[in-house]
């Protein structure tokens, strides 16, 4: 296993002692969204995602795990890197079993779902989750969960309404975009994971007057 | 990825400027932590199968040296060596150090087979056998949860983990802060324990001195972000002498610096060098000092007295003979 996939495991350890209240998160979405299998997608992604990816955060702000990080035989770099694959493997779990739900949810309602639809949700999906990620994750690494628990949540949510509105999107208006939508996905995440390392560095130039080692 | 080969044993690479027979060297480390406080000049080294004692007050830069040894911290200027590297030396190195806090810094909500199934990964040399056999040792139940551990089984199981993955060098961070007399005895016949083996090497932060009495080969006494005196335990004593008098007997003289003076209505008592308790007039009562006379009455001290002086006179001399410890 590589560093990063070490990285990711530890991520998913970290939150899995609150795997119900996840679950339970992901249950109020679909029940949410039910009704509307074309938005549920996209929701369940940017929501459920934008909490689970920044939960280990959460926890090691709480039990003081970057003390952990730092003396694991881990490189700083495969640990920043390893909250990006975790987010990811998040994305790929979510997008595919809330896919799944809303073409059998579709098909109860005898709602339209077609293939193209489910390539286009799921090109716009991975465009929210790689904007909130992309936005989250430096925020999250420079300063820490509590202090940007809320902003890290209603920053990419404000851009991403934002761009929706402006651009007047929707699911038939976005189908052009697709390969737009998937590169300029990886292209962000790419970008926040640079922007993630130099973040990192300040903050462990700046992480001084501590009492004790975390 | 990079990770995997660095994590691998053969990676390590020596570095040609070290020495192999050091745990660790501090030399002339500074590092700058905030406007009001920064580690300045620190100097001091430990050889492989010892246990350093490093005493201070709350807020005298134990914690920050050890961030700087541990690579955790960006230094300033100087240079450290540990486990035959220059830091910050390969990933791998972490596999040879064992972190102990007073706490565990864990999830809260992981049961200590949990533990075991997440830390497993990151250490080639893990040994679940041994781990479930320490934490039996230890009394700890392996269905327990870390938030349900006391702070002394705390303390065991990160000394557990430390010691599954077969660490070289245990960094203890203040762990007997809190704990229990019984506890604390406990904790001392463990790192005796991990020191039979001669490659093996502690690093003990604390401010209860007595923890020091028992197990500290050799020991460095910081205030204010400096070392104030360090080499083996018996130098440190010998370089200070208690000196006790009437309200008057204990006034400034040329040449002698007292050092963290308490004075009441009837009496007075200070810390001086040695070589400076000849100066004082001949009602002062000279007494050998304890460890924790030398660190009360350091700690004390006016921060910015003469630091520079203390620094200098703190260096360990190359020729200082070696401790009396258990590998001597």
């Amino acid at each position: 296993m590589t560093a990063v996939a070490r990285m990711a495991m530890l991520n998913l350890r970290t939150v899995a002692p609150y795997r119900y209240q996840g679950f339970l998160v992901f249950a109020l979405g679909v029940l949410l969204f039910a009704g509307k299998p074309t938005v549920l997608v996209p929701a369940l992604v940017f929501f459920f995602t934008s909490q689970f990816a920044s939960y280990p955060f959460n926890v090691a702000d709480k039990a003081g795990l970057d003390t952990l990080y730092a003396v694991l035989p881990l490189p700083r770099r495969s640990m920043l890197y390893g909250h990006y694959a975790w987010a990811i493997a998040l994305f790929v779990a979510t997008a595919s079993v809330s896919t799944v739900l809303a073409v059998l949810l579709a098909r109860a309602q005898t709602v339209p779902f077609s293939g193209r639809t489910v390539m286009t949700v799921l090109a716009l999906s991975w465009a929210l989750f790689a904007v909130n990620v992309a936005i989250q994750l430096p925020l999250l690494i420079r300063f820490g969960y509590t202090r940007v628990s809320v902003l890290g949540t209603a920053l990419p949510l404000a851009v991403v309404l934002g761009t929706v509105y402006k651009l007047h999107l929707t699911v038939p208006s976005t189908q052009v975009w697709l390969p737009v939508l998937w590169i300029a996905g990886a292209v962000a995440l790419m970008a926040s994971a640079a922007i993630a390392t130099t973040a990192d560095r300040r903050r462990m130039r700046s992480s001084g007057p501590a009492p004790k080692i975390h | 990825m990079t990770g995997l080969q660095l994590s691998s044993a053969p990676e390590i690479r020596k570095d040609p400027p070290v020495s192999t027979d050091l745990a660790f060297a501090l030399r002339g480390v500074g590092s700058a932590v905030s406007d009001n406080f920064a580690l300045r000049d620190v100097s001091f080294e430990l050889p492989t199968g010892y246990v350093m004692g490093l005493i201070g007050a709350n807020g005298a830069g134990k914690t920050t040296t050890i961030r700087c040894l541990l690579g955790i911290r960006p230094i300033d200027t100087g240079e450290i060596e540990l486990l035959g590297h220059l830091v910050p030396g390969p990933v791998a190195l972490r596999q040879e150090i064992g972190v102990v806090l007073d706490h565990a810094f864990l999830v809260s909500d992981w049961r200590l087979t949990e533990v075991e199934r997440t830390l497993r990964p990151f250490y080639d040399r893990w040994d679940g056998a041994r781990y479930r056999q320490l934490l039996d040792e230890f009394g700890l139940d392996l269905r327990a949860k870390v938030k349900d551990l006391s702070r002394g089984m705390s303390v065991k199981l990160m000394i557990a983990v430390a010691l599954s993955h077969r660490a070289r060098l245990l960094v203890f961070d203040e762990p007997t802060s809190g704990l229990d007399p019984v506890t604390r005895d406990e904790l001392a016949g463990i790192i005796g324990d991990f020191l039979l083996d001669e490659g093996h090497s502690v690093l003990f932060s604390t401010h209860i001195t007595s923890d020091l009495d028992r197990i500290g080969d050799y020991l460095t006494l910081m205030h204010n972000g400096r070392v104030v005196q360090t080499g083996t335990k018996d130098e440190v004593l010998d370089a200070y002498r208690v000196v006790r008098g009437g309200p008057d007997d204990l006034r400034e003289c040329v040449g002698v610096q007292l050092i963290g003076i308490r004075r009441t209505s009837t009496a007075a008592q200070a810390l001086v060098r040695t070589s400076e308790a000849d100066l004082l007039g001949g009602n002062v009562l000279v007494e050998i000092p304890t460890l924790e006379d030398i660190a009360i009455h350091v700690g004390a001290r006016d921060p910015q007295r003469n630091p520079d002086r203390d620094a200098g006179a703190g260096r360990r001399q190359p020729d200082s003979p070696m401790p009396t410890g258990r590998n001597a």
